[in-house]
């Protein structure tokens, strides 16, 4: 489960340094790398976030950004950037230290990909490890163990 | 009765939200046979598309068009424990029977 998260899509960074669009265009970077999303994808996530504010979210530390599949997306992907350091997610009272970017074709193909990741987030001691895992080994066994 | 879980682009977070509540209906014995669960974004949720809405607290402002009654903040959308909350709220308020873990 959760293949689409792997070496290659994951990444630790210090993250002191980030705002949060940084960290949302690092985060995708991987994606943008595979050419499963053109950078236009980010600029999207980047302004529905400036639009519609901070509903991404979706659990303490924790976003998941996304938008809407359109020509600049050409596949389902998922990756995962976890920053050492909480950025501020719009304003400081959402504090975020693990960056998810999520890219659909279209409304239907993803979603079993979403329940794999509700399997994994809703599971309060994968998170915990997630949020102290400082290298991109440590995330991938975390990941491991949810499969066992 | 139907529970619409609503977010932003209709794709992700919405489809997580009705994931947990179809869990916790399972995971509660509740006879669903009367009982809707689906996603949508916020344009599509009109008053008349559910009975109670579920959306993510920071975009509860963008649904103002619906009964303030009617709609569910939620403050954690991956928390399971919450969602339950609310879930339970609505069942006992309908007089559905579900056992309580």
């Amino acid at each position: 489960m959760l293949d689409l998260l792997n070496a290659q899509t994951l990444q630790v960074a210090d993250g002191s340094n980030l705002n949060w669009q940084k960290a949302i265009t690092m985060a995708a970077q991987p994606l943008v790398n595979m050419k499963i999303i053109e950078p236009a994808y980010v600029e999207s996530m980047i302004s529905i976030v400036n639009e519609k504010g901070p509903y991404m979210n979706i659990g303490p530390q924790i976003v998941l950004a996304h938008a809407r599949p359109d020509n600049s997306v050409h596949g389902i992907g998922l990756s995962l950037l976890k920053t050492n350091a909480a950025v501020p997610f719009v304003d400081a009272e959402h504090p975020v230290k693990l960056w998810f970017v999520l890219t659909a074709t279209d409304s239907q193909s993803h979603l079993s990909v979403i329940q794999q990741l509700m399997g994994l987030l809703t599971d309060k001691n994968a998170v915990e490890r997630m949020l102290a895992a400082v290298s991109v080994d440590e995330l991938l066994t975390i990941l491991q163990d949810l499969e066992a | 009765m139907k529970i619409l879980a609503v977010c932003q682009s209709g794709l992700g977070t919405s489809f997580m939200v009705q994931m947990n509540i179809q869990a916790i209906l399972k995971a509660e014995n509740v006879d669903t046979s009367d009982i809707q669960v689906d996603h949508s974004d916020v344009g599509s949720a009109t008053p008349d598309a559910a009975d109670y809405f579920f959306v993510e607290s920071t975009l509860a402002g963008t649904v103002s068009s619906l009964p303030k009654d009617r709609v569910v903040p939620l403050k954690s959308l991956i928390d399971k424990e919450e969602t339950k909350q609310h879930v339970n709220e609505i069942l006992d308020k309908e007089g559905i029977a579900y056992t309580a873990e």
